[in-house]
C-alpha cells in the first residue's frame, strides 16, 4: 500500500528493453517443469481491498483489475514486455486502409465458463452496455466515447432526461457482428492506439442472457452467475476476506498449472506481512518500514523481487493561485526538494529520483531534461525571492491524503520547503474522498499527484498536461506545449514524433507544470517455490498478476 | 469505559415510568421501551443523514484517474443523488420503514442489507465470545482478588487489569500476532502457531477475542473487586466471615449478589465498547466483519451503508441496555422499574 | 485538572462542615501511596506539557519537529536518548511534546462533559417531572449512538483538527456523566438541608449551585479522573483509523499508530509512546481509585 497518490493501472510502454531485462533477471522466469511440481497448486496473494465489482463495465481500481484480468479476457492482451499486444479472444484482426474500420476475428474455440461459445454479438452487447449512460460505466469516457463512431455524444446524454434518446444513440454506435466469429468496430478517426483499448478491462465480452436473467446489477455479485471468458473463473467470494479463482475448464488456451488462486483482501500491512512470514501468503508487498529489515535478512533478502513501475509522482501546483501562477515560483519550489534524500530516507531506497516527467522504461525517458528542476536550495530561494518577494510571507496549503505513506512524504516535503525556502507550509491531512473533491474544485495550493499511462504511448502521458485536462488538477496551460503535443500525437514518423514530445517535455519541466519527484518501484517478497512468475511494468496489486496462467508451484 | 464510577446511577438508568405491580407491569415496560426505539432511531437516522450530507467528499471522487463529469452525472442519477436532499431524506425514511436500506454506492449495486447480513456473523461471534469472557473472567478474577485481598493473587489481578486497560487494542493485537503467530511459527519450525488473521470457527477466534476482551475484562475485574471489597466491609458480613467455613459459603453467595449490582450496570455499556473494539480488532486481524465494513463505508462515503450500520448498532446498544435494566430487577429486588 | 478545579470553586468554603469533608478526603488520599504516586506523575506530566517548549529553547531537549532524514529510525544514543523516528526526529522530545496534546484532549473533553452533562443532569434531577422526562429522552438519543461511530463520522465530515476532535469526543461522551449527576441530585434533593434551603427562600439556581453541585462533586471528580485517560485513548484510536491530529504536531496517538506500522523492524517506535500512554492511563486510574476511596462517604464512617 505504499505511495498510493495514484492508483492508475494501465501503463503500457513500447519496447522496454531495460525493464524487460530487469524483470527477467529478477524473476528468473524458469519454464515450469512437471517433475518438481507440488501436489497443491494453490497460489495465495493479497490484493488489499475487496473489489467493488467484477463486472468488466464497472471495474475501475487496480484491486479489481487484478482478478478481472484473470477472469475476463478482452479481444487482445498485452505482451509481458509491453512491446505490443497479441490476440486473446480474437485470434487476429485487421484494420481498413483508412484506419477507420477494425475487424476482429474471434477464436472458434473461445468459450465462456459455462461452455457456450464467445460470439461477436457478445462483444457488441458488452460495448453497447458500457456506452449506455444508465450503466454509468467509469471508463466509457474517454476510451470508448473518444474513439468509437457515434459515441462522441455520450457526454451530452442525461440518463434520466434524455432516456428516450438513448436507444437510438446505442443503435447508432459503430459496433456490429456480421457473423458469430466477427466483431467490427468503426472509429471516429484513425487511432493506431486502439489496439490497446481493445485490451482494456471494459473491452471484455459480457453475456446478454446472463445479464437479463440475473439483472445488470446482480450478475457479477455471485460466482454462480458470474459467467466470464477468461482463463480462470471465480469460484468463491467471501466479502472483505478473499476471492477464489479456479481454472475455466472451457478456456480456449488450455488449463493453467495452478488449480486455485486465493486473493486475500487484507488492508493491514503488518497482518499481510505476518501472513507471508508464516507461509500463509506466497507473494506480499514489503511494508515501507520493513524495507531495511528485509534487505538485511539472509533469507528474506533472497525472496525480494524489485519491479520498476511506470508510475511517476510530482508536486501538483495549483497554477490558478499565487504564488504558483508564477512559473519561476513553481520552479523554485521544485528546486528546493532534495530528491536523493527523499528517495533514500522516506522511500527507504525503493524509488528512483525523477526531476523529469516521462519515467524510465518509456520512449520519452530523458533524464537530462530534468536539469532545470534539480535540487539547488540556494538558487531556489533566490529564484523565489526575485519572483514573488519575501518567502517568509508565503503560506502554502498542502493537501495530503490520510494514508501513512502519503503523510510521511508530506511531512518530509513540507519540511524541505520550510527549511530551504523559508515559506510556511500548512499540512492539510484529510480523507481521500475530500482531497479529490477539493482538487476537482481547485480548492488547494499544493498536492502530490501522479500518473500511470493507460496505454503505451507517449500521447497518453503528454495529453494530461494539455489545457483543460481533467487529470492534472493544477490547471497548467501553455499554448506552445499544447501545439507541440497536438502535432506529435498525429505525427506518423516515429523520430519526428519523439523530437516533438521531447520539446514539449522540456517546456513542461522548465515551466514547472509539476515539481517532478520520483518513479515508483514494486518491492514484493516471493516465495522461492513459485515458478514462471511473469511480471510487467504495469502489474496491478501483485507482481505477476497479468499472467497467473504461467505460474506453477514447485515442491517445497 | 464511559461507565459511571462510584455509586451506580441506578435510578438514572430506569427512567421510564411504569405502573407498579410486577408481572403485567414488566411486560408493559418492555413493550414501551421497545416502542421508544422508534423515535430514538428516527433521530439517529436524521442526525446521521444530516452529518453525511455535510461531508465534503463525494462518493464518486476517487484517487487516480478521474471520472468524467458525464460519468459522475450518470452515477448521481442512478443513485438518486441528484434529487434535493429533503426528497432523498423522505425517500430513505419511507424505505427504512419497509426494511429497505438501499443499494451500496461502493459495491456496485449490492443491497446494503445483504452486505450487512454477510458481515454480521464474524462480528457477532467474536463479540459474544468476548462478552462471555468478560463476564466469566472479569467477574471471576475480580471476586478472587477481593477475597484474597493483599495477597500475590490480588496483586497479579490488579497488575494485569491495569496493564490491560492501558494499551490500545491495535497494539495489543499486533503484539499477540508477533508472539503467538510469527515467533511461535519460527520457533516450532512451522509446526505450531496461531493463524495470523482471518475468520473461521476455530483457533482463528483466539487472538481477536482476547484482544477485544482484554480491556473490558480489566475494567470489570477492577469494578468487581472494588464492589466486593465494599460489601465485605459490612459488619454483618465480617461477623459471619469470622464464624467459619459454613457461614462463609452462605455469605459468599450473598456477597456476590450484592457486589454484582454495580457490575451489571457496567455490562450494558460494555456492549458499546465491544462494538467500538470490533472496528479495531477487525482491521488488525483482517476479519470480514461489520466494524471494518463501517470504517470502509465512512471513508468511501457509502451513505446507505453508514446509515444502516449506525441503525443496527443503535438497536443493539438500546436492547443491551434494556436487558441490563431487566437484570437489575432480578439481582436487586429493591429496584423497581419506575 | 482544570475541569475539577473550576468545580471546586463552587464549594462553600464558609461552611466548616464541608471544609472538614474535603480535608478529610485529602488526608485519606495522602495515605494511599499508589494514588499519590499517580498524582505526582500527573503533576510532572503537566509541568512537562507546560514547559516543554522552554526546554527546547534552552537546548535541554531536541526540537521535536527538527528532521534529520539521514538519521531515521535510529536506536537510542547519547544524542537521542530514545532514538529517532522515520524522519530522524527525536523520540524523547516528541513524546514529551505529545503530553501536551494528550493532556489537552483529556482535560478539554472532560470540561465539555462537565458543562453539557452537568447542566443537563442537574436540571433534570432538580426539576424532575416533565423537564426530567424530556431531557432524559434527549439523553437516550445520544446514548444510542455508538461513540466511535459518531466520532468517525463527525471527524470525516468536519475534517480532523484539534478543535473538531475535541468537539466530536466531547459531544458524544457526556451522557454518562449527566445520568450520574441526575441520579445523585435525585437522591440529594429530598435531604433535609435542601429542604431547609428551599424553606429559607433560596431559588433553584442558588440551591443547585450552592447545595446540590458541591455534594455531587465526589462522584463527578472520580468520573472525570477516569474519563481523562479514556479521551486520550480515543485520540490514539482515531489516529490508527487515519483521522487523528494532523501533522506536524506530535501526539501520542499519531506516534503510536505510526510506530505500529514499523513494529516488525523498529519496535521502539511504538514502545516509547505506548509506554508513555500506559503510565499516564495508570496514573489517572490510580488517582481515580484513590479519590473514590477517599471521598466515598461509606468509608468515612
Amino acid at each position: 500500500m505504499d505511495d498510493s497518490a495514484a492508483r492508475l493501472r494501465w501503463l503500457r510502454v513500447p519496447a522496454l528493453l531495460t525493464v524487460v531485462g530487469l524483470v527477467v533477471a529478477a524473476c528468473g522466469t524458469s519454464a515450469p517443469t512437471t517433475s518438481n511440481l507440488a501436489k497443491d497448486q494453490t497460489l495465495r496473494v493479497n490484493i488489499n481491498t475487496e473489489p467493488n465489482s467484477l463486472d468488466p463495465g464497472q471495474e475501475q481500481y487496480s484491486y479489481e483489475a487484478d482478478a478481472g484480468a484473470s477472469i475476463s479476457e478482452a479481444l487482445l492482451k498485452i505482451k509481458p514486455d509491453l512491446s505490443d499486444v497479441v490476440g486473446a479472444t480474437a485470434s487476429s484482426w485487421n484494420i481498413s486502409s483508412d484506419g477507420l474500420t477494425w475487424t476482429f476475428h474471434i477464436r472458434s474455440n473461445a468459450k465462456w465458463n459455462d461452455g457456450k461459445p464467445v460470439t461477436g454479438a457478445d462483444f457488441v452487447y458488452a460495448w453497447q452496455r458500457v456506452l449506455d449512460p444508465r450503466l454509468a460505466a467509469p471508463y466509457a469516457d474517454p476510451f470508448f466515447d473518444g474513439t468509437i463512431a457515434g459515441a462522441a455524444d455520450y457526454g451530452n446524454l442525461d440518463p434520466t432526461k434524455d432516456a428516450a434518446k438513448i436507444p437510438d444513440f446505442i443503435k447508432g454506435l459503430g459496433l456490429s457482428a456480421p457473423d458469430a466469429s466477427t466483431f467490427v468496430v468503426k472509429l471516429q478517426a484513425p487511432a493506431p492506439y486502439f489496439k490497446w483499448i481493445a485490451s482494456l478491462w471494459m473491452s471484455a465480452p459480457v453475456r446478454k442472457d446472463v445479464v437479463d436473467k440475473f439483472g445488470s446489477d446482480k450478475w457479477a455479485t455471485s460466482p454462480d452467475s458470474l459467467i466470464t471468458n477468461g482463463q480462470f473463473k471465480v469460484s468463491e467470494m467471501v466479502s472483505k476476506d478473499h476471492l477464489t479463482l479456479v481454472p475455466n475448464t472451457f478456456y480456449w488456451g488450455g488449463a493453467p498449472t495452478l488449480t486455485k488462486v486465493i486473493e486475500y483482501e487484507i488492508a493491514d500491512d503488518n497482518q499481510a506481512y505476518a501472513k507471508y512470514l508464516n507461509g500463509e501468503l506466497d507473494i506480499d508487498n514489503v511494508p515501507l518500514a520493513n524495507t531495511d529489515l528485509v534487505k538485511n535478512d539472509p533469507v528474506l533478502s533472497k525472496q525480494l523481487k524489485i519491479v520498476p513501475q511506470l508510475t511517476l509522482f510530482w508536486m501538483d501546483f495549483n497554477t490558478r493561485k499565487a504564488p504558483f501562477n508564477n512559473p519561476k515560483a513553481r520552479l523554485a519550489f521544485s528546486k528546493a526538494v532534495d530528491r536523493d534524500s527523499m528517495v533514500k530516507n522516506v522511500g527507504r531506497g525503493r524509488w528512483s529520483p525523477a526531476p523529469f516527467f516521462i519515467p524510465k522504461g518509456m520512449n520519452g525517458y530523458r533524464p537530462d531534461l530534468g536539469a532545470s528542476q534539480a535540487f539547488d536550495p540556494a538558487a531556489a530561494k533566490t529564484m523565489l525571492t526575485s519572483a514573488v518577494g519575501d518567502p517568509s510571507k508565503i503560506t502554502i496549503d498542502f493537501l495530503i491524503r490520510n494514508s501513512t505513506a502519503n503523510k510521511q512524504l508530506g511531512e518530509f516535503l513540507a519540511d524541505q520547503l520550510q527549511t530551504n525556502l523559508g515559506v510556511k507550509v500548512n499540512q492539510v491531512v484529510i480523507d481521500s474522498k475530500t482531497v479529490t473533491t477539493r482538487l476537482r474544485k481547485h480548492d488547494y495550493q499544493l498536492y502530490v499527484g501522479g500518473w500511470g499511462a493507460d496505454y503505451p504511448d507517449d500521447q497518453d502521458w503528454f495529453d494530461i498536461w494539455m489545457t483543460g485536462s481533467g487529470n492534472v488538477f493544477g490547471g497548467y496551460s501553455n499554448p506552445d506545449y499544447d501545439a507541440l503535443v497536438k502535432k506529435a500525437d498525429v505525427e506518423p514518423d516515429a523520430k519526428k514524433r519523439q523530437d516533438l514530445y521531447d520539446q514539449a517535455q522540456k517546456i513542461l519541466i522548465d515551466d514547472a507544470g509539476g515539481g517532478f519527484l520520483y518513479q515508483r518501484t514494486y518491492y514484493q517478497l516471493v516465495k522461492p517455490y513459485l515458478q514462471g512468475l511473469t511480471t510487467t511494468a504495469e502489474d496491478f496489486e501483485v507482481i505477476g498478476d497479468w499472467f497467473w496462467g504461467k505460474v506453477s508451484i514447485a515442491q517445497h | 469505559m464511559a461507565v459511571a464510577q462510584g455509586a451506580p446511577p441506578r435510578g438514572a438508568l430506569l427512567s421510564i415510568k411504569i405502573p407498579r405491580g410486577r408481572g403485567a407491569g414488566l411486560g408493559l415496560y418492555v413493550v414501551r421501551r421497545i416502542l421508544w426505539l422508534v423515535p430514538v432511531l428516527f433521530f439517529v437516522i436524521t442526525i446521521t443523514f444530516v452529518l453525511m450530507h455535510l461531508a465534503p467528499g463525494s462518493p464518486w471522487d476517487k484517487e487516480g484517474k478521474q471520472l468524467s463529469a458525464a460519468v459522475v452525472r450518470n452515477l448521481n442519477a442512478k443513485y438518486g443523488l441528484s434529487d434535493p436532499v429533503l426528497v432523498q431524506y423522505g425517500r430513505y425514511l419511507v424505505n427504512v420503514v419497509h426494511f429497505d436500506f438501499g443499494l451500496s454506492y461502493q459495491y456496485e449495486d449490492q443491497p446494503v442489507s445483504s452486505l450487512i447480513l454477510r458481515s454480521w456473523p464474524p462480528t457477532a461471534t467474536i463479540g459474544l465470545l468476548a462478552f462471555l469472557m468478560i463476564v466469566i473472567f472479569g467477574i471471576g478474577i475480580g471476586v478472587i482478588a477481593a477475597l484474597r485481598q493483599n495477597t500475590w493473587v490480588d496483586y497479579l489481578v490488579v497488575g494485569f487489569s491495569t496493564i490491560g486497560a492501558s494499551t490500545p487494542a491495535f497494539v495489543v493485537g499486533i503484539i499477540l500476532i508477533i508472539i503467538f503467530s510469527v515467533t511461535l511459527y519460527r520457533v516450532t519450525g512451522g509446526n505450531f502457531s496461531l493463524p495470523t488473521g482471518g475468520f473461521a470457527f476455530d483457533q482463528h477466534l483466539i487472538m481477536p477475542v482476547v484482544t477485544l476482551s482484554v480491556l473490558p475484562i480489566a475494567f470489570i475485574a477492577r469494578l468487581t473487586r472494588a464492589s466486593t471489597l465494599e460489601v465485605l466491609r459490612q459488619d454483618y458480613v465480617r461477623t459471619a466471615w469470622a464464624k467459619g467455613l459454613r457461614e462463609r459459603l452462605v455469605v459468599t453467595k450473598h456477597v456476590l449478589k450484592n457486589s454484582l449490582i454495580p457490575v451489571v450496570s457496567a455490562l450494558g455499556p460494555t456492549f458499546a465498547v465491544l462494538i467500538t473494539g470490533s472496528v479495531i480488532v477487525e482491521s488488525v486481524f483482517a476479519i470480514p466483519g461489520i466494524g471494518r465494513a463501517f470504517v470502509v463505508a465512512v471513508s468511501s462515503r457509502d451513505y446507505p451503508m453508514i446509515l444502516a450500520t449506525t441503525i443496527l448498532f443503535s438497536v443493539i446498544v438500546a436492547l443491551a441496555n434494556l436487558v441490563v435494566d431487566l437484570l437489575y430487577t432480578v439481582i436487586d429486588p429493591r429496584v423497581r422499574l419506575g | 485538572m482544570a475541569a475539577a478545579a473550576v468545580s471546586l470553586e463552587q464549594i462553600d468554603w464558609e461552611n466548616p462542615e464541608q471544609i472538614g469533608l474535603w480535608q478529610d478526603a485529602w488526608l485519606r488520599f495522602r495515605r494511599n501511596p499508589i494514588a499519590v504516586g499517580g498524582l505526582v506523575f500527573v503533576i510532572l506530566l503537566a509541568l512537562d506539557a507546560l514547559f516543554a517548549p522552554l526546554l527546547v529553547n534552552f537546548h535541554v531537549i531536541a526540537d521535536p519537529l527538527k528532521q534529520n532524514p539521514a538519521d531515521s529510525y535510529a536506536g537510542p544514543s547519547l544524542q537521542h536518548l530514545l532514538g529517532t523516528d522515520y524522519l530522524g526526529r527525536d523520540l524523547l522530545s516528541r513524546t514529551m511534546f505529545g503530553a501536551r496534546i494528550s493532556l489537552t484532549i483529556g482535560l478539554t473533553v472532560q470540561a465539555i462533559y462537565l458543562v453539557v452533562g452537568g447542566t443537563i443532569g442537574l436540571i433534570a434531577g432538580y426539576f424532575g417531572g416533565r423537564t426530567d422526562n424530556l431531557l432524559m429522552r434527549f439523553v437516550d438519543i445520544w446514548y444510542a449512538f455508538p461513540d466511535l461511530l459518531f466520532i468517525l463520522v463527525v471527524v470525516s465530515v468536519f475534517q480532523p483538527s484539534l478543535f473538531v476532535i475535541f468537539g466530536a469526543i466531547g459531544l458524544i461522551g457526556w451522557v454518562d456523566l449527566s445520568r450520574l449527576i441526575r441520579g445523585q441530585v435525585l437522591s440529594l434533593k429530598e435531604k433535609e438541608f435542601v429542604e431547609g434551603a428551599r424553606a429559607a427562600g433560596s431559588g433553584p439556581s442558588k440551591i443547585i449551585l450552592r447545595h446540590l453541585l458541591p455534594n455531587t462533586l465526589g462522584p463527578i471528580i472520580v468520573s472525570l479522573t477516569f474519563g481523562i485517560p479514556r479521551a486520550i485513548f480515543l485520540e490514539a484510536t482515531l489516529s490508527y483509523l487515519g483521522v487523528g491530529i494532523p501533522p506536524p504536531t506530535p501526539s501520542w496517538g499519531i506516534m503510536i499508530s505510526d510506530g505500529n506500522q514499523a513494529i516488525f523492524a523498529y519496535p521502539h517506535q511504538v514502545l516509547v509512546p505506548a509506554l508513555a500512554l500506559a503510565v499516564t492511563m495508570l496514573s489517572f486510574s490510580f488517582i481515580g481509585d484513590g479519590l473514590r476511596d477517599a471521598i466515598d462517604p461509606r468509608m468515612r464512617r
